[in-house]
């Protein structure tokens, strides 16, 4: 082994001028150079060929439990996938009387549904029941007879009108 | 190849050969249940992490059984075994010089040296691996060395 070898990727002189002055910095390399012959002058035993093997063993039982873990683990999570998958369509495939009830968004406001009369309550009901209102007398006129007075006067009020678009567009 | 660094590692920091080969078993234990979380890059980065937190975990357990076995002592009144250290007096024949002079260093400052030594790491992969910056590790190792030089010079 080489004991305290500088690894190509450190350039020792250089690391410790980084953080030292230049004295400790050469006092630090002396001592690690040092340091380094009497590591290697004094071998540190070797595990015994006995220890390996125990080592082997426990490596191989270790990986063996550790594989069945895993696959225990797995086993789990596909029996908890099937459970929900079953769950989800035993929810999905439902008769429509457990099926749970939906809600929908109303579009017309509330007021119009709680109202007792929403043809007085609610504007837009007024008013659209006054334009029927309206259209119902015109047809009253209309089986009486009265539709040339009232279709006249109509007219009368139309050509007006146009005339006055036209003055006003002339005018710019 | 590496059974043999690591040995090293554990037996210079330890003195003791069968605490060692324990160690030594719960390191390659370890490298098989945790095998999952190495993300590549420096394989001996990952495996001197692993065994320096294994020596760690020896020592703070190593504390807490003396402090048992000190209440247990005071309760009884019986006097400190002076024989406990391994690196004792008595001791000290079965051991190299290297190792008696390396039991004289604190515990971290002699795992800086080992490790740069046996792990063969960079300073700068070897601060990481112990989460210091590198000028404190170089400053450690700077004052470590000097004082190992002048134990096994005196």
């Amino acid at each position: 082994m080489t004991a305290m070898r500088d690894p190509a990727h450190d350039n020792l002189a250089e690391l410790l001028r980084q953080f030292m002055d230049e004295s400790p910095a050469r006092a630090t390399q002396e001592d690690l150079s040092a340091v380094e012959q009497m590591v290697e002058s004094y071998p540190a035993p070797v595990p015994a060929v006995r220890t390996l093997s125990t080592i082997k063993t426990l490596m191989v039982a270790t990986a063996h439990h550790r594989r069945r873990r895993i696959r225990i683990f797995h086993s789990a999570m596909a029996a908890a996938a099937a459970i929900i998958v079953t769950v989800l369509i035993a929810q999905h495939g439902r008769s429509p009387a457990h099926r749970p009830s939906v809600t929908f968004a109303s579009i017309l406001p509330a007021a119009a549904w709680e109202s007792d009369n929403p043809a007085a309550d609610d504007p837009d009901f007024v008013y659209f029941t006054s334009e029927i209102r309206q259209i119902e007398a015109q047809m009253r006129d209309l089986e009486t007879g009265d539709t040339e007075i009232r279709g006249k006067k109509t007219l009368d009020e139309l050509e007006l009108e146009l005339l006055a678009m036209e003055t006003e567009f002339w005018k710019g | 190849m590496y059974a043999g660094r690591c040995y090293g590692y554990f037996y210079r920091l330890t003195g003791d050969r069968d605490l060692s080969d324990e160690l030594l078993s719960e390191l390659f234990i370890r490298l098989v249940e945790k095998i999952g979380s190495y993300k590549g890059g420096a394989f001996e980065s990952w495996l001197f992490k692993i065994a320096s937190n294994i020596f760690h975990d020896h020592l703070r357990g190593k504390q807490r059984r003396r402090k048992l076995l000190d209440a247990r002592r005071a309760e009884l009144e019986l006097e400190p075994d002076l024989n406990e250290s391994r690196l004792s007096d008595d001791g000290e024949e079965r051991l190299d010089k290297l190792q008696v002079q390396l039991g004289r260093l604190d515990a971290d400052t002699r795992e800086l040296i080992m490790l740069r030594f046996y792990s063969e790491l960079s300073f700068k992969e070897i601060a990481e691996l112990r989460s210091e910056p590198l000028g404190t590790a170089l400053s450690k190792l700077h004052r470590g060395l000097k004082k190992l030089r002048e134990l096994m010079e005196g």
